[in-house]
């Protein structure tokens, strides 16, 4: 059971959107942008377009796993594979922004900023996302949010980003395509 | 792909889809290893025993590195030290370690199968480090890691094994995992260690060594166990070497692109040649870094299907 809540043509709108309040804030091309597995790595790539797009300077991408930071290891159903890190250069003292598709719980920036802060100690740290649900179960704030949506609990938001898979922003059971993520 | 074990017993269980996932898993687990800090939080909380029925180092060390990468709170038990020297069963001796509510077990034992038996009576997960001479599914894995890592993949690969197949967990494991991911298997070495009855798994058996390694893309050279030598079953160990240790001569007339591995610990110039042994083709130290990486995979994907 899942209803369309943004359709596949707003996404890339929004994603300007994003863009626009990180140029905005004074973040172009000195920045990294680092994309949480596995969601936030696409959307991490398509906000450093429209960030090269505004500022005419390319932000630094890097990919984040955080599978091996998570405190419920063994209470989920299923295990979460674990994805590609990608942090190709030293990150002390850089500027970094966490890209992640969805705001919800906050867990996985929690686990995102151990994980980054093992490989090394960034000048600062700040989160965009393209969705922020609002129930934070942890003190946790996005710093640039696309749109925010609010949803009961049990409904989870889905964005779907692959032309093969019906593009756009989801509202469905949790369940439904995430099996591993709640019992 | 998921992984659904709780257990990891041999490979001959898993599918090729499976090991795919080990190895996968294990290539991000070997960053770690290669990061500022060494260490991450996976398996903070749960606590993992060490459980070593037969000697070992290498395993045991590997093993245990990789449960302190992963954040786990260890315990090692020795057999000298353990209860089985007082008349215990083995069932009760780890169903006693269960009762103090461990996760994991990690288990080296001389009779084979004896992890699969215990796994069938506990809750919590049991991992394999060797069952007498049946499996050693972790250091197979190592072994196609490095392969993989080297030759970018394992199908349609030449791989050799050669020494004392007969007494070998080691060959065993790798032949059940080469074969799993297509690679062709030549075993090789007199033929009193490498009986014909191996063919009917689909592997081609050699008792001559040049023949064995002339198209090999992977030469896996075994130890000579001498402490399961009860029997001759070679006249002495130097005509073992002269006809199947791998010298710097016989390297040349090999494939350009060819590994040399060795599971350790090496009788220098008996298997394999000093000169082989620490030569450019040698890959035997980056299995042992791979080993812990594998590990840390392993104990990742087991740990996460214990349930509590």
């Amino acid at each position: 059971m899942h209803k369309l809540l943004i359709g596949a043509e707003e996404i890339p709108e929004i994603i300007r959107a994003v863009a626009q309040k990180i140029v905005d804030a004074g973040f172009a091309g000195d920045c990294v942008l680092v994309g949480i597995q596995q969601d936030g790595v696409p959307l991490s790539e398509k906000i450093a377009d429209a960030i090269a797009g505004i500022a005419g300077e390319r932000p630094l991408l890097a990919k984040l796993d955080i599978s091996m930071y998570r405190d419920d290891i063994g209470k989920m159903r299923r295990l979460p594979l674990i994805r590609e890190t990608e942090i190709p250069f030293d990150i002390n003292d850089r500027e970094l922004i966490l890209v992640d598709d969805v705001l919800s719980s906050g867990r996985t920036i929690r686990a995102a900023l151990d994980a980054i802060t093992d490989y090394g100690r960034p000048a600062l740290i700040r989160l965009a996302v393209l969705i922020d649900r609002g129930n934070p179960e942890y003190p946790i704030r996005a710093d640039f949010v696309g749109r925010r949506i609010e949803l009961p609990a049990d409904r989870r938001v889905a964005v779907r980003f692959a032309p093969d898979d019906a593009p756009g922003v989801y509202d469905e059971p949790w369940i439904e395509r995430h099996p591993e993520t709640k019992e | 792909m998921q992984w659904n074990r709780k257990d990891l017993l041999e490979l001959y269980d898993l599918s090729a889809e499976e090991i795919e996932l080990i190895l996968d898993t294990a290539a991000e687990f070997k960053k770690v290893s290669q990061r500022r800090v060494k260490k991450v939080p996976a398996l903070r909380g749960k606590t993992v025993v060490n459980f070593f029925v037969e000697p070992s180092t290498r395993t045991r060390v590997s093993f245990e590195l990789a449960e302190q990468r992963l954040s786990a709170d260890i315990i090692n038990v020795q057999t000298q030290a353990s209860s089985l020297l007082k008349g215990e069963s083995l069932l009760d001796t780890i169903k006693n370690i269960e009762a103090l509510r461990v996760d994991l077990v990690v288990m080296r034992h001389s009779a084979p199968g004896a992890q699969a038996f215990i796994a069938r009576h506990l809750n919590c997960g049991i991992i394999n480090a060797g069952d007498g001479a049946h499996g050693h599914p972790t250091q197979a894995l190592l072994d196609i890691f490095t392969i993989r890592e080297k030759l970018g993949a394992v199908k349609g690969l030449n791989v050799t094994i050669i020494g004392d197949i007969l007494h070998s967990r080691v060959a065993r494991s790798n032949l059940w995992g080469l074969l799993k991911l297509g690679a062709n298997v030549t075993l090789a070495g007199p033929s009193t260690l490498v009986p014909r009855e191996f063919e009917s798994v689909g592997v081609k058996v050699c008792h001559n060594l040049e023949d064995a390694v002339a198209d090999a893309d992977v030469v896996n050279m075994l130890r000579i166990q001498h402490e399961r030598q009860t029997i001759g079953f070679f006249p002495s160990t130097g005509e073992y070497s002269r006809f199947y240790g791998l010298k710097a001569e016989t390297l040349k007339k090999m494939k350009p692109s060819v590994l040399v591995m060795h599971p350790g610990p090496i009788n220098r110039d008996v298997e394999l040649d000093s000169d082989v042994a620490d030569g450019d083709k040698s890959v035997i130290l980056e299995q042992v870094t791979n080993g812990l990486a594998v590990r840390m995979a392993v104990l990742y994907l087991v740990a996460g299907c214990v349930k509590k």
